[in-house]
């Protein structure tokens, strides 16, 4: 009980920190496409985190932060479901889902 | 008439624009009425310029003084408020006339000249639309809307040059023109927004009545507004060709011959003359600008009348010499006259006018044949073309009394006056001045002397090419020649020493006070003796050589010797030319054409490219790199801020956040 | 709490229209369903002239979660502006392309979270609108049945969710150490704060990287010539006016409303990244064979000129930025309908494929010569008068050392716009046959032209809107 006492704001921070840099590496390092989609997802969770520890320690009777959140997270979901369906569409056209392949445009 | 052409000023560029629009829209299947409506409107538009004229000289003192500003509004945001209207004072509207009478005259001899060009209608409409803009930026009350027109002549020229476009050079040269003239206009433009920026005004006339005083308005030094006034400079500098500008100019020879006497000869070119002397309060404020310019004007007249020596297109001798004309009247405003300046602008326009299109003649006559050693003895195959060109090379030669002998002779006198030559110099920078009226002496010289070989080679001896039949052009293009030509003889008489006020040409248009012109017997004796000197030295090696010379020797084995002892000289004389004059201008042209046209032109353009092509392989089309970019950027301006203490070593300050 | 519905009035038209259309196009056969473009056109026409009644009202809805002042109608008024020009080019393109009626759906969808975006008065709104437009992007760019057009949706997902991730990072930090998520009030709650907070700069720096992402500010702009590449014209013309206007309307909003605190910060780093943004994006230009890819580097220039307006931090920089947005987004509109319809007939964006387009349709080449040299800022076009606003604005700051990198910049403009103009009318087509330009995209083309002229040679009207505009987000 009073180890989940001293927990304070700077440990969400640190927390959502990391998982922040969790989720940037996953983008910039995964070859799989859906993986760094994942990535993306880690890091707007991240934003979660914050949202709501903000809102927790410096405002909690307004509950701003944690709308916030949902709304995050409802267009983070709008975003994954776009992303799926270019996935498919790209993946209908070139066979496959390496993120290096699609480099049709460039220059 | 007078009244309404007064308070209607805008009428005079309105009526070619309208004669744009409709060739564009309507008549541009049809050739002959599009000639019909350009000729038409500039016609009247001339007429009007001319009833101001009369006007105007009329009443000398008070549109001198007051000019009539007649504006509405054109845009007012946030303290910044620009008029556009029209402002008739003596200078714009000699302008006017210049540019109406010249457009006239060059319109119709097109009519002969551009006679069965598929884009005949596409020329008058692009004339049309480069008449009204150059009388808009005549009439402009301020220094903005003369920018907007500026870059509207400019556009034109663009246009008309690169009318053939099925020539590459052509088109080619068209851009080269644009983009130099762009590199001059940024510092014109920037000029304008700075004066704009401290004296919160840029009415010519607001802005000459505040300039002397700068000191008590802004807090501006001397030093600050001479860097402005350098900078307003850099745009004359492009239009008007000066160096290192210059290298547009005599590749915009390759548009049709009638835009080159009238846009590249007789009015675009010379509007950098005509801006800086709409703002030459500004310079004589600046004593060093002044230097300034007088400077670029003497070194460009000398350096291309160098060049021009040894071309061998008719055309590109002809611009090289209004390269060295142009940097005449500038040396004329660095002299801090405006009356010499404006004065041989005018003269200016009617001789390299007549020359041009008299050289149009010949073009016309040898079936585009360029070059002159091709020519010869024209005269006797095309007389009116031949008189009108002598009175042209006379006048632009200097030889008494034709035009150009009054102006240039100001010129010279201006130019001795500030100089410590003189000993009667007051202002500053006297030695510089002295060296500058050196270098104009020997400029009059090379002058008469390059174009009187040009005169001679195509002119005298025997016809070289013997596959063309030459003839003598149509009336239609003879018929301006001869206006011209009365121009270029008379057209400098209200220089004439003695003329009191309400008569002299420099009592109606300058700055300051008037000042009879007395003769001054040293300066015409020497200006007509170089460019006596000039002729004769060209007639020996060019004209003289066509006498057979060993005719002549079988009949007379005695004169033959004598003779040979001449020719000896000649040979000599020969030789220093052909070694040393030849060579050196051989040499400048190249240092023009490699150096400054290539390196510094060219070399822009490639450093530009290359740079570009490097960047571009930035984008690999990785999206993984563009994220990693993305955020190591990010990371790299937040350790950026946070070791920048922001309190203590003020870069915003640094970086310009100086308030 | 008492909402007046009617002040959103402009927003629910046009999520009506967007719902209507997808109910009417379900509703009509397959082969009738290309008069839709026309109902939405005109639709959003009507909703155009009903909006100049929204001028002078400036007030805020639901505890000023919602600001509907001039500048936000301003900018309404221009998106607006864009979507019926790009609707009316892209009709023949949409037809051609597959004839789904969605895509017109979905712009509208997009116009609407730039509305929303532009008068988001907390955080909150401007993240959903955001998403709301950039999501629409996303399946707008990749709309077409090409691998090009699937790669660009891709790319611009994938990084533009990056890029709202950390936007949205920044976002809460400031939050965070504000505890408010109102713009308006963020100002007066950073001035409590002691001192200097490090967690500030940073959210600082993550706002403008999500939104400089929007704008194509270096070193943010790299997805854009991809994207613009690969996408179909309409997207790529709607994507470079709407979206990017969006985006530097709300970025001056939350830099000169929420964080002039920290306009030290800022403004060093804005007057860096803007001539970058300019010297980068004229001289990557220059090497481009492809005409798509040519205007997307063309408009990162752009960008770099339009940020200026911010810079100077006053009324006038606002209402120059305001103003350029405007001729911008005619000009950026009217080039790629040429670019589009062009297209439709060559398959080709290639500027060679340009060649002789003088002879094969003279209105296009005379067109797209006008809308270069008015992003090039010649005069007597609109493009010039803009110019002169913006860095007249930051000149009075004492930026000049940016006029001058502008202005050199716009020179070198000149010389890839040329490039394009003299491909156009001296090169000798490979391809004689004339270019027929369908009836709608020719009311595009023919508007933006002549805008782009009037609005050069009088700016008057315009003028005065956008110095409403700019008093309105400064003073409210």
């Amino acid at each position: 009980m009073t180890a989940i006492m001293n927990i304070g704001l700077n440990h969400f921070l640190v927390l959502s920190g990391t998982l922040f840099f969790i989720g940037l590496f996953a983008v910039l390092s995964k070859k799989n496409v859906i993986a760094v989609l994942m990535g993306l997802e880690v890091m707007l969770s991240s934003v979660n985190i914050n949202l709501i520890a903000f809102n927790r320690y410096t405002s909690p009777e307004i509950l701003t932060g944690n709308v916030f959140a949902i709304f995050v997270i409802a267009l983070a979901a709008a975003e994954v479901a776009v992303g799926l369906a270019l996935i498919v569409a790209i993946y209908r056209q070139r066979k496959t889902a390496e993120v290096q392949d699609y480099d049709l445009l460039k220059w | 008439m007078f009244d309404i052409a007064l308070y209607h000023a805008w009428v005079i560029p309105l009526l070619p624009a309208m004669a744009f629009v409709i060739i564009t829209f309507f008549t541009k299947k049809m050739p002959k009425r599009s000639a019909g409506i350009s000729i038409t409107s500039i016609l009247i538009s001339f007429v009007l310029a001319l009833s101001l004229g009369i006007g105007v000289i009329g009443q000398g003192e008070r549109y001198l003084e007051h000019p009539l500003k007649v504006v509405v509004t054109w845009f007012s945001m946030n303290g910044l408020s620009i008029d556009v209207g029209t402002q008739i004072d003596t200078t714009s509207v000699m302008m006017l006339l210049v540019v109406t009478f010249i457009t006239s005259l060059v319109e119709i001899y097109s009519l002969g000249y551009m006679h069965g060009d598929t884009g005949f209608a596409r020329f008058f409409s692009y004339v049309s639309l480069f008449a009204a803009s150059m009388l808009g930026l005549v009439l402009s009350p301020n220094l903005l809307q003369m920018f907007v027109f500026w870059e509207l002549v400019g556009l034109c020229s663009y246009l008309l040059i690169g009318f053939w476009y099925h020539k590459k050079s052509a088109a080619e040269a068209s851009k080269k023109a644009f983009i130099t003239c762009r590199a001059g206009d940024f510092g014109l433009l920037l000029g304008i927004i700075l004066l704009q920026l401290n004296f919160g005004t840029l009415d010519l006339q607001q802005l000459s009545k505040v300039i002397p005083h700068f000191t008590e308005y802004t807090g501006l030094t001397a030093a600050g507004l001479t860097g402005i006034a350098i900078l307003l400079f850099l745009g004359p500098m492009a239009k008007s060709g000066q160096f290192p500008f210059h290298v547009w100019l005599p590749d915009a020879m390759e548009g049709p011959t009638p835009v080159s006497a009238l846009i590249h000869a007789a009015t675009m070119v010379v509007a950098g003359v005509y801006l800086v002397g709409r703002i030459l309060i500004l310079f004589v404020t600046l004593p060093s600008a002044l230097a300034f310019v007088a400077f670029i004007g003497g070194f460009t007249a000398l350096f291309s009348a160098c060049i021009a020596i040894t071309q061998t297109e008719m055309k590109k001798i002809l611009a090289y010499s209004t390269v060295s004309q142009l940097g005449y009247m500038m040396l004329a405003l660095g002299a801090s006259s405006l009356s010499a300046g404006m004065f041989h602008l005018m003269t200016h326009a009617f001789f390299k006018a007549l020359m041009f299109l008299g050289a149009g003649s010949v073009l016309h006559a040898m079936h585009d044949e360029a070059n002159i050693w091709k020519y010869g003895g024209l005269k006797k195959y095309m007389p009116v073309t031949y008189w009108t060109f002598l009175i042209g090379c006379l006048a632009i030669s200097g030889i008494f009394p034709f035009a150009g002998f009054f102006s240039k002779d100001l010129i010279l006198e201006v130019t001795y006056a500030a100089s410590s030559l003189s000993g009667q110099a007051t202002g500053s920078f006297q030695g510089l001045y002295s060296l500058l009226f050196i270098m104009a002496a020997l400029t009059a010289f090379m002058t008469a002397f390059y174009m009187f070989r040009m005169f001679f080679i195509c002119f005298h001896g025997e016809l070289r090419s013997h596959d063309a039949h030459p003839h003598e052009a149509p009336k239609v293009m003879t018929v301006p020649l001869i206006i011209l030509g009365i121009f270029s003889f008379i057209g400098g008489w209200g220089g004439w020493p003695g003329l009191g006020e309400g008569q002299a040409f420099g009592y109606f248009v300058r700055v300051g006070n008037f000042h009879e012109i007395e003769a001054n017997w040293f300066l015409i004796i020497l200006s007509t003796g170089l460019a006596l000197f000039g002729i004769g030295l060209a007639a020996i090696f060019y004209c003289k050589k066509t006498y057979s010379a060993e005719a002549v020797a079988r009949k007379f084995p005695e004169l033959y010797k004598i003779s040979f002892h001449k020719f000896y000289i000649d040979e000599f004389y020969l030789w220093v030319i052909r070694h040393i004059v030849d060579k050196l201008g051989w040499l400048l042209w190249k240092f023009d054409y490699l150096f400054v046209d290539g390196i510094i032109v060219d070399g822009c353009g490639k450093a530009a490219q290359w740079s570009g092509s490097v960047m571009r392989r930035v984008q690999t089309g990785q999206l993984q790199h563009y994220a990693f970019v993305f955020f190591l950027a990010i990371v790299l301006i937040v350790l950026f801020l946070s070791l920048t203490d922001f309190n203590s070593i003020h870069v915003g300050l640094l970086l310009g956040g100086v308030k | 709490m008492e909402i007046n519905f009617s002040l959103f009035s402009i927003e629910i038209a046009t999520a009506l229209l967007a719902v209507i259309i997808l109910i009417i196009g379900l509703m009509i056969p397959k082969q009738s369903r290309h008069i839709l473009g026309y109902i939405i056109a005109l639709g959003l026409v009507v909703i155009f002239g009903f909006s100049f009644r929204f001028y002078g009202l400036n007030t805020a809805v639901i505890d000023k979660m919602y600001l509907v002042d001039d500048f936000s109608v301003f900018f309404k008024q221009l998106f607006l502006v864009a979507a019926i020009l790009v609707i009316l080019a892209s009709i023949r393109y949409v037809n051609k392309m597959n004839g789904n009626f969605e895509f017109y759906v979905i712009t509208i969808v997009a116009a609407l979270g730039m509305m929303v975006l532009v008068s988001a008065g907390d955080m909150l709104t401007l993240y959903v609108a955001l998403e709301t437009m950039a999501i629409s992007f996303y399946i707008l760019a990749g709309y077409k049945t090409d691998p090009k057009s699937a790669e660009a949706g891709m790319k611009y997902l994938i990084l533009g969710a990056l890029s709202s991730g950390i936007l949205l990072y920044g976002l809460s930090l400031i939050y965070g150490m504000t505890g408010t998520v109102i713009i308006t009030e963020i100002a007066a709650k950073i001035g409590l704060l002691s001192g200097y907070s490090p967690a500030l700069v940073v959210g600082l720096v993550f706002v403008l990287a999500g939104l400089g992402f929007k704008i194509s500010l270096i070193p943010f702009q790299m997805w854009t010539p991809d994207v613009y590449e690969g996408a179909p014209t309409p997207v790529t013309a709607f994507l470079a006016t709407g979206s990017k206007a969006a985006s530097f309307a709300v970025l001056a909003r939350l830099l000169l409303i929420a964080l002039p605190a920290y306009s030290r910060q800022w403004q060093l780093l804005v007057a860096v990244l803007a001539a970058l943004t300019m010297i980068i994006g004229n001289l990557a230009a220059i090497p481009q064979t492809n005409m798509k890819r040519m205007l997307a580097y063309s408009s990162i220039g752009q960008a770099g000129y339009m940020i200026t307006g911010i810079l100077a931090m006053n009324q006038a920089g606002v209402s120059a930025l305001s103003f350029y947005s405007v001729i911008y987004v005619l000009a950026t509109v009217g080039a790629f309908t040429v670019v589009m319809t062009c297209s439709t007939q060559t398959d080709s964006d290639e500027i060679t494929d340009y060649a002789g387009l003088a002879q094969r349709s003279p209105l296009m080449a005379a067109a797209l010569t006008i809308f270069l040299l008015s992003m090039a800022g010649i005069p007597p076009l609109a493009g010039f008068t803009g110019k002169l606003y913006l860095f007249k604005s930051i000149v009075n700051q004492g930026y000049l050392w940016l006029v001058i990198v502008g202005l050199v910049m716009s020179m070198v403009s000149v010389y890839y716009y040329l490039k394009v103009a003299k491909v156009m009318y001296m090169n000798d087509p490979v391809d004689k046959t004339p270019i027929t330009i369908p009836a709608e995209a020719k009311i595009t083309l023919l508007l933006t032209m002549i805008a782009t002229i009037f609005f050069g040679i009088y700016a008057q009207p315009l003028s005065v809107l956008a110095h409403i505009a700019g008093k309105a987000l400064l003073t409210f």
